[in-house]
């Protein structure tokens, strides 16, 4: 915490700020809430005005109840598939991150160009191999081709910020341990996970932000409707020529977001506990 | 004993013919997907009940339906025929499959259309769909651009609206747009922000076609007759100001809060706009829509959507069975009921208006069948890519008045020189 | 970043780093292989077929043989302008998207770590553009700006501001930045939480020290806090300069890369030439050469920050 000894009138250009950021950050968010509340003729109206003349819960039943619940269907699909991208990714990315972090050499050093590399690659240029590669695996429009690919493309950041975290560690914790006679399991799961449970969870919650948003190579890879995912739905409903409907759009926009932002909002208020002291260096 | 001896005959025979039936069932249930990007809840239901009704029909051909995201179309089904996952029967539109055609993914269908269906369809809609004598889809709905208008500014300037025995050409079009102008209102709202489309659409009133073939090439050409059109457009906005100039900027859909707002008089449309003026404009708004404008003629490009069956497909035979059945008469009605288009079949045009109580934009709109010709542009496999990489932002520069007449010309011309290589 | 040493060498300058904790040959593969494979396979595979792909005339067709064709792509590449001009729009979203969003975040992210009553209420907003798939983002920010029926312009209109009906995404001039925006809120979260947390890991005995000491706020700002953030504003600008060259669907939402290419960022044209063209060879050397102009510019970025580090 940065201590604090303004005189008030900073105090107050300091509140402005802040209110300024959050008009900034809000209100979009605002006016889609709004538009959510407005039926369909309210919403070709000429001067629009910010609080719904005519409110009306008919988007929100439209965005849940369509095509035989759709919506929920592919809400309960990116949850899956988010769930298990985050869980797998950080399973498979700390022993590596650990490795990396403690083991210099050859392979930490071509580790950690892969990782700065990867991140270069515009999706271009990897998707027609990728998605030739998935068929013939049989992977296609599955939610475990999916879940693969999310894993990869997610697993670079993953390891990069675990990888921090670990080296913020001191490893005289792992060397007493050692001395004292304990396996490499023991001293991941007993010392290091405990102690990096904050950098743990925001991986985590990183890799599950990842696949729960992303919209490509879902795009690319899924065909069945059964199997979409909530940014796929939330794109049908644009129509031809964007003719967009509105207020569906808004309804189901905002359901989509609410339980991130809960999550984001538990979540957020670890990481300014200060648990993060340390965490995040170069 | 000879009665014992035929009902042992007709037993063995009986179980003889059943254990057949059963053994060709389950030798040949043909099992298809069909592909399609219906996306209006009305359509939607309207395609699911023909496929439903098909299924229990025919036990031993399955159909199944596989929805398309409407806006992805061309790249989805790029993706499905490279990876070689591509449904049977395909969902497109005309412009769309000349170029899945010259890639050969599309199968041939002239040796598999029945004669009945052949028949039912106007020669001049069947162009369309035909690559250098390869036919490789059916054509189903189509749509024109018609002039909407807001009946009470009309009443109130005294002004009778056009009729199908006597249509509006477009010296009265213009004419009637400056009457309307005044200084809080405008003739025209015009949604023209992909205005390649409409402007090669309706020059075909003057018999532009802006490709012809020349020693066996396609050249572009900008002659009078082609330049008509775009140039009268052109004229409205900028010498008679009679058009919104925001015109370009906004897509057809986005013009309508100004159109129900009274801010003009007019606007331009697909034909099946009509449904968003019903569902959309505030109530008691007295709205109508007019036949099509005339410029030599009433004539319009056709661009259909279309049904094609997959190069890679194992079952075209089957497929073209119920493609056949798909777009029958009654069936075609339903699915332009739906989405509020006009069907390739004249018959099924006919059964569509008399299932409806909005008769009159039903009306004007099934009387367009006539009208519609192949433009040429629309079967040119390098079409697609010069259309928006070339002239979309030339007729936009045009319209906006940043660029002349002359300069469209050379950008337009020599974009497709550079593209067709 | 420290420098690495390696495994047995004598202690020299930095006795803590002479861990590798004695991790033997085998168990360092065995940790690392779960994470290996995916990648090999998914990953390093892909990405040189890819780039092999670039010196290839692969295109869609049914039956059509790929042929090895060199430099033939990269040569067509450069004489086309709207690749060009893809790239030149690309690097200018890029450069203004970043600086602005750093801007922005690291004014939040002081904002928020101080003492101020309500900032909850910014620090979940702040993360809100995350939960949104960019997607929705790209669409609710299209209704934002729609010129008869959006609210940017009913708002000017009602203060009397000039612009009021402007088509800010058809403009010629104004589609930019107004995608610039998006793109700047859309980027704020990551930002956002990677300097918060590097700021809270700055040690407040400095600060009290240096209160105490008489040094006004913006003075502690810039000789303590700004020197030990340091890396972490390196590590998010150069992960976020990367981001938004590559970045696709935001755009693409909000105005396919229109009026006229005005925004059409690498990616879109890539998209396009791969997936309604069907040219495969042609857009894969397009993402060869993304890569050599990011790689340039990050060289050139790190090596000048690296050098004031020394």
């Amino acid at each position: 915490m940065i201590v604090n000894s303004n005189p008030r009138r900073t105090r107050t250009a300091q509140y402005l700020l802040l209110f300024g950021y959050v008009v900034f950050l809000g209100f979009p968010l605002l006016w889609m809430l709004s538009m959510s509340f407005k039926g369909p003729r309210e919403l070709v109206q000429l001067y629009p005005s910010f609080i719904p003349e005519d409110f009306t819960l008919e988007n929100y039943r439209l965005a849940l109840t369509e095509e035989n619940h759709q919506f929920v269907r592919s809400a309960v699909n990116s949850l899956k598939v988010a769930i298990l991208t985050a869980l797998l990714t950080t399973m498979i990315g700390l022993p590596a991150a650990y490795v990396l972090a403690r083991r210099k050499g050859v392979i930490t050093r071509l580790g950690i160009g892969w990782i700065l590399i990867s991140q270069m690659f515009p999706l271009i240029l990897i998707i027609i191999p990728l998605f030739l590669l998935l068929r013939d695996l049989k992977l296609t429009n599955s939610h475990i081709g999916l879940i693969v690919v999310y894993n990869v493309w997610a697993l670079p950041f993953v390891l990069w910020m675990l990888y921090s975290y670990v080296r913020g560690i001191p490893p005289d914790l792992e060397e007493a341990a050692t001395v004292d006679g304990a396996t490499r399991l023991q001293i991941l799961t007993g010392i290091i996970a405990p102690l990096l449970l904050p950098g743990i969870v925001v991986t985590t919650l990183f890799a599950f932000i990842t696949a729960w948003n992303e919209f490509f190579f879902a795009l690319v890879i899924l065909e069945s409707p059964d199997l979409t995912t909530l940014p796929l739905r939330l794109a049908q409903y644009v129509g031809i020529e964007g003719v967009v409907r509105f207020g569906p759009l808004a309804a189901a926009a905002l359901l989509a977001t609410i339980p991130s932002l809960i999550l984001f909002t538990i979540i957020q208020r670890w990481l300014t506990r200060g648990l993060l002291s340390g965490a995040v260096k170069g | 004993m000879r009665k014992v001896i035929v009902l042992g005959a007709l037993a063995l025979l009986c179980t003889v013919l059943v254990a057949g039936a059963q053994a060709g069932k389950q030798a040949t249930v043909v099992k298809l997907k069909f592909a399609t990007y219906v996306w209006q809840p009305t359509t939607v239901a309207a395609n699911k009940h023909i496929v439903e009704s098909w299924n229990k029909a025919h036990p031993g051909i399955q159909v199944e339906i596989v929805p398309v995201d409407v806006n992805s179309v061309h790249d989805k089904l790029l993706t499905s025929f490279v990876g070689g996952t591509a449904a049977d029967i395909i969902h497109d539109e005309a412009a769309d499959i000349a170029g899945f055609t010259q890639q050969g993914y599309l199968a041939n269908l002239t040796p598999l259309i029945p004669k009945s269906l052949k028949q039912s369809i106007p020669k001049d809609i069947w162009g369309t769909v035909n690559f250098g004598g390869k036919i490789t889809g059916v054509p189903s709905l189509l749509q024109t651009y018609n002039v909407f208008a807001n009946m009470e500014i009309f009443k109130a300037a005294g002004i009778k609206a056009p009729t199908l025995a006597d249509p509006w050409t477009w010296p009265e079009f213009r004419s009637i747009a400056k009457r309307l102008t005044t200084s809080n209102r405008y003739g025209v709202c015009w949604g023209l922000r992909s205005p390649t489309a409409v402007v090669q659409t309706m020059s075909l009133n003057y018999g532009g076609q802006f490709f012809y073939l020349k020693n066996g090439k396609w050249q572009f050409e900008f002659g009078p007759k082609d330049q008509n059109v775009v140039k009268q457009m052109h004229d409205m906005i900028h010498v008679d100001k009679s058009v919104d100039p925001a015109a370009t900027g906004l897509s057809g859909s986005a013009v309508l809060p100004a159109f129900f707002g009274g801010r003009c008089a007019m606007t331009v449309a697909g034909n099946f706009t009509a449904q968003s003026m019903i569902l959309q404009s505030p109530r008691g708004f007295n709205w109508a829509m007019f036949p099509l404008l005339k410029g030599q003629t009433q004539q319009q490009v056709a661009n259909p959507q279309t049904y094609s069956i997959s190069q890679q497909s194992k079952n075209k035979q089957s497929a073209m069975f119920f493609l056949a059945y798909l777009v029958n008469k009654q069936n075609l009605a339903k699915l332009a009921l739906g989405d509020w288009l006009i069907p390739s079949n004249p018959e099924a045009g006919q059964l569509a208006r008399k299932s409806t109580k909005r008769t009159g934009s039903w009306k004007i709109a099934t009387a367009s069948v006539v009208h519609f010709r192949k433009g040429n542009w629309v079967s040119l496999a390098d079409y697609p890519r010069w259309k928006a990489e070339v002239s979309q932002p030339a007729f936009v520069q045009y319209l906006r008045g940043s660029i002349s007449l002359q300069e469209l010309e050379k950008q337009l011309s020599d974009g497709w020189s550079r593209i067709r290589g | 970043m420290s420098t690495v040493n390696e495994v047995g060498q004598l202690p020299g300058r930095r006795p803590r780093n002479r861990a590798g904790a004695g991790l033997s040959g085998r168990e360092t593969m065995l940790l690392l292989i779960p994470a290996l494979l995916p990648i090999v396979i998914l990953s390093v595979i892909p990405l040189v077929r890819g780039i092999y792909l670039g010196f290839t005339d692969s295109r869609a067709g049914l039956g059509v043989p790929t042929t090895f064709i060199g430099l033939d792509n990269f040569r067509a590449l450069l004489d086309d302008e709207l690749f060009v001009n893809s790239f030149k729009i690309g690097l200018i979203w890029s450069f203004a998207v970043t600086a602005i969003g750093f801007c922005f975040a690291l004014g939040l992210a002081l904002l928020l770590s101080q003492e101020l009553k309500g900032r909850w209420l910014a620090r979940s907003l702040a993360l809100v553009p995350w939960a949104m798939p960019s997607v929705i983002v790209g669409i609710m920010w299209k209704l934002f700006f729609q010129p008869q029926a959006g609210i940017l312009n009913e708002i000017l209109r009602r203060l009397h501001l000039p612009g009021e009906t402007t088509d800010w995404l058809s403009s010629f001039s104004w589609a930019l930045p107004a995608v610039i925006l998006v793109g700047v809120w859309a980027g704020m979260p990551q930002t956002t939480v990677a300097l918060l947390a590097g700021l809270q890991s700055i040690q407040d005995e400095l600060h009290e020290a240096a209160a105490v000491d008489g040094a006004t706020a913006w003075q502690r700002f810039r000789t303590i806090t700004l020197p030990q953030l340091k890396p972490v504003i390196i590590a998010i600008t150069t992960l976020d300069f990367i981001w938004n060259f590559n970045s696709f669907g935001l755009v693409y939402v909000l105005t396919e890369g229109g009026p006229a290419g005005k925004t059409q960022l690498p990616m879109l044209f890539g998209y396009s030439q791969a997936f309604e063209y069907g040219e495969f060879g042609y857009a894969a050397a397009l993402g060869s050469v993304m890569v050599l102009v990011i790689s340039a510019v990050l060289v050139f970025y790190l090596w000048g920050r690296l050098k004031e580090t020394r």
